[in-house]
């Protein structure tokens, strides 16, 4: 597994790590509350509305469900691999510079202001989550900016202190708006899978499949950044081109996951060690397969969610970390012999 | 051409792509848009709805309900569809329904816009107020073609709060501090159908006019509002008798507010009163027994 | 043969008040070993992040193949210079494999996969730095002098004519020392490189390299061969200290005499002769 990477060996785990994706999409999506038999959904739509609910319930609400939860678990793990790249912290996850607390704002505002319009059918509020979230990465990066170039402890601390201010900003405003809202907020904030129109899923799914491609184009340059900056340079590396680019992309690509779903945390932190601790930290390797597998793996928390106290649904949060906590410390036993920081 | 570029043409390409495929979907609502004269199968996503479809005499169309649904008994057998928080979508199609009724908050919005969007027939209806129960009741009534049921029905509970109202007559209002929750404490402030309700009865509310509907409230609040009764709806799982002992202590702390001092502190069965639905009446009934038992001694 | 790094005038300062490098002037041949040596604080790690492009100069200039290091870009500069600064773990676990392949990011294909060049490339490296055996171990499993070797050996890789190291071997014991300058000086005869070192060791300095630039803190400067440039007067000088001298055979040794030396006060920058005093 240590050996050096080739185009050849990387295909062929990114081509079996797809197959399994494909696998495991398929099965979560029979699996639910209600039993939806292939032979039915396959003999197509009824004419009618009522005709035939497998069909309906597998198109319009498992199918749509599963890809949303794909494309959430890929954009998160992707961004939890950029970002414990560029801060050179195993620690870091995609909400640590502000963007946990960007969507909850802008969440927030949008419920308070009671605005009713929609922008393709999405509600206010995601655009409004959205909007907070990248805004409040941008504001975090030019904060960071101004203690220094490239400092990265800089970076971080403007990323708690926003962090900071900004959860201070949301309590405030949920103390004094009517409660029904807050409530609606709140929940919308532990994360959950809501069935998304195809529209919506198909641009998020372009955005983050193309984000990802993208910073796997970087990737050499990010396995340079993770030994430091001067380092980098050394092996030609434009620090600053290669951090907004990766920067840019993480934030736009988490941005666009939370505003879809909410915030689902675990994800972000434990499938990029996970998949480090299996096959290394090359990042043209590291990057690819944590979108694969963080996308299994959101797949199958779902699915959990969606099942285990049924009638109700879990947040998705809550199952993530619940999952996620012992699955990731059976690897880390496992495998613990090669991780240098560790001894 | 190099990668970037590449990149950018297909991502371009996908994103026209999508558009074309579905943009043309973008709000079109597929499927039948006119309701049926008779819904023969109903989906009711709350416990108020349910009892209002029950008053109607709708038992035998309603095919699930929501699993708080449990008034009259008949609707605890009810097949269910999840919580009134969280119903479940799939569950509803699965039914098979002919109509769904939600009420407005944002979750079950979205909920009913998503099967409008399928094509199924869906009616939404916001009961926040007494006013919006009578119109929800018509609204309904009109829908499932029980129009003179509806009718009714709300001419009914109309009378008998006139009735209440009249015995209840225009002597000086008692005080009532009602409490949803005691910790942190949570009050009914004055702009909630549960004050409506009190004054039907012949009460005030002890609170002034709040921001929140259901203002959290401070130890201080509590001993300036001069309370004459303290009411808190029951929770369902707790024993009542034991709620009323654990009420009796934790308001004798507040020694100089007249509720306390009389010892007129009730708790009540919650459904009647924290559910608006068609017992408004025997929930505000329920209030005036507390606040002028004398008027009922026969 | 022609002179690969230029310097002229160069003058440098972290604060605009403060001026630590002033109107340094060198220049180094193609294929000679410059030390850099001086007491803490002149600016010999400020001089080296200065010529490998990491600071711009307050004024002056720093020519790398005749042309000035700002017009190059990083890719094109990393493929001329490569800098070998203190070993550390990084934070996450690479091989030493990947680590020294990482030298050849500069030259990597579209997708970013090393070709055949580049793999020989790494494979030589590790090779001339014998840390073949460790090809496939984490870097933090090993020591800091194998280690030290490897970032010697991803220097390597980036097979570019200028080396340019900071203190490599300030915290390895004697054999690794040695065997760093071992492999540094092999690498300067058998390959052609131009190599400056910056060292606390000038008597490693004096053993292996062609010549040394001692910067004194006041901002004076002695460039030379090794042999003229330290002198026990000149060493004092800029160092401060009383300085031994002793040789054995063609090799000179300095060493610093504090208060509690046994000398007896008999050396004032005077010679030694060894192997006089032991026939005696």
């Amino acid at each position: 597994m240590k050996e050096l990477l080739t185009p050849k060996k990387l295909i062929i785990r990114t081509a079996s790590a797809l197959a399994v994706l494909v696998v495991v999409m398929l099965v979560c999506s029979l699996i639910g509350t209600e039993s939806v038999s292939l032979k039915e959904v396959f003999s197509g739509a009824g004419i009618q509305t009522r005709a035939n609910p497998d069909y309906e319930i597998f198109v319009q609400f498992r199918l749509p469900r599963i890809i949303l939860a794909c494309l959430v678990g890929a954009a998160l793990a992707c961004s939890g691999v950029v970002f414990q790249a560029l801060l050179r912290n195993p620690l870091a996850d995609p909400y640590i510079l502000g963007i946990s607390s960007g969507a909850g704002l802008g969440a927030i505002i949008a419920v308070i202001c009671g605005f009713n319009w929609t922008v393709w059918g999405r509600s206010p509020i995601a655009v409004f989550a959205f909007a907070g979230a990248l805004g409040t990465v941008w504001l975090v990066w030019f904060i960071g900016r101004l203690t220094g170039k490239f400092h990265v402890t800089g970076l971080l601390l403007a990323g708690v202190v926003v962090n900071a201010f900004f959860s201070a900003v949301i309590m405030f405003l949920t103390s004094i708006a009517k409660s029904q809202q807050v409530y609606s907020t709140i929940f919308w904030l532990m994360g959950n899978m809501a069935e998304e129109d195809f529209l919506v899923l198909w641009i998020g799914a372009g955005c983050v499949v193309g984000g990802i491609t993208a910073l796997f184009y970087i990737s050499p340059q990010l396995n340079a950044l993770s030994f430091g900056e001067a380092d980098a340079r050394s092996m030609g590396v434009n620090i600053a081109g290669t951090q907004i680019i990766a920067f840019a992309i993480a934030a736009a690509i988490t941005a666009i996951a939370v505003s879809l779903s909410g915030l689902i945390g675990f994800v972000g932190l434990i499938v990029p060690h996970a998949v480090r601790l299996v096959f290394g930290p090359d990042h043209r390797q590291l990057l690819p397969l944590s979108g694969i597998f963080g996308a299994i793996f959101l797949v199958i928390a779902d699915t959990l969610a969606r099942i285990i106290v049924a009638p109700a649904q879990l947040p998705v949060g809550v199952v993530t970390a619940i999952v996620g906590g012992p699955f990731f410390l059976a690897l880390l036993v496992k495998y613990s012999r090669k991780v240098s920081w560790l001894k | 051409m190099n990668k970037w570029w590449w990149l950018f043409l297909i991502l371009s390409c996908w994103m026209a792509a999508g558009f074309a495929i579905f943009g043309p979907l973008q709000g079109q609502n597929c499927g039948d848009t006119a309701l049926p004269a008779r819904a023969e199968r109903i989906v009711s996503l709350a416990p108020n709805l349910t009892e209002i479809l029950f008053a109607l005499g709708l038992e035998k169309e309603i095919s699930r309900v929501t699993l708080d649904s449990d008034y009259p008994p008949a609707a605890a057998q009810k097949p269910n569809v999840g919580t009134f928080w969280q119903p479940n979508i799939e569950a509803v199609i699965a039914a098979k329904p002919d109509l769904v009724i939600t009420l407005g908050f944002h979750q079950q919005k979205n909920i009913a816009e998503r099967l409008k969007q399928i094509g199924y027939n869906t009616l939404t209806v916001n009961i926040e107020k007494v006013n919006d129960l009578f119109k929800a009741i018509e609204k309904i009534g009109a829908a499932t073609g029980k129009q003179l049921q509806a009718n009714e029905l709300a001419t009914n509970i109309r009378k008998k709060l006139d009735r209440l109202s009249t015995l209840v007559g225009t002597e000086e209002k008692v005080r009532v501090l009602w409490v949803v929750q005691r910790e942190p404490l949570r009050v009914a402030g004055r702009d909630t159908f549960v004050n409506e309700m009190l004054e039907v009865a012949g009460g005030e509310n002890a609170i002034g006019r709040t921001v929140h509907k259901y203002p959290p409230i401070g130890a201080e609040q509590v001993i300036v509002c001069g309370a004459d009764v303290i009411i808190e709806p029951a929770m369902a799982q707790e024993d009542p008798a034991r709620q009323q002992n654990r009420a009796l202590q934790y308001w004798s702390k507040f020694e100089n507010l007249p509720a306390v001092a009389n010892k007129r502190i009730y708790v009540i069965p919650g459904d009647t009163v924290s559910r608006l639905g068609p017992r408004l009446y025997e929930g505000t009934e329920t209030i005036a027994r507390c606040l002028r038992p004398e008027l009922f001694e026969n | 043969m022609n002179a690969i790094i230029e310097v002229e005038n160069l003058n440098f300062g972290y604060t605009p008040q403060n001026t630590i490098l002033k109107d340094i002037s060198f220049e180094v041949i193609q294929g000679r070993f410059l030390a850099i040596a001086g007491p803490n604080g002149a600016g010999k790690t400020t001089l080296l992040n200065l010529l490998c492009g990491l600071l711009r100069p307050k004024a002056g200039s720093i020519r790398i193949d005749a042309a000035p290091v700002e017009s190059y870009s990083v890719k094109k500069l990393a493929q001329k210079v490569a800098v070998v600064r203190q070993e550390f773990i990084p934070v996450f676990d690479f091989t030493a494999a990947e680590m020294v392949s990482m030298a050849r990011t500069p030259y990597l294909g579209t997708f970013g996969f090393e070709d055949k060049t580049d793999k020989r490339m790494v494979n030589e490296a590790l090779e001339a730095t014998d840390t073949s055996q460790f090809a496939l171990r984490a870097l933090g499993s090993l020591s800091s002098g194998e280690r030290q070797r490897v970032f010697i050996a991803r220097a390597l890789a980036a097979n570019s004519p200028v080396l340019l190291l900071d203190e490599p071997t300030s915290f390895l014991d004697l054999k690794h020392q040695v065997g760093i300058y071992d492999l540094l000086k092999t690498a300067q005869l058998e390959k052609g490189k131009t190599i400056v070192a910056v060292t606390h060791d000038i008597n490693l300095a004096a053993q292996y390299c062609d010549e040394i630039l001692l910067l004194g803190a006041d901002g004076n400067y002695h460039i030379g061969e090794t042999k003229d440039v330290l002198s026990p007067e000149q060493i004092e000088k800029v160092f401060g200290v009383r300085i031994f001298v002793g040789s054995l055979g063609q090799e000179k040794f300095f060493i610093p005499l504090g208060k509690f030396a046994k000398d007896s006060g008999q050396i004032a920058g005077k010679p030694h002769n060894i192997q006089q005093e032991q026939k005696q």
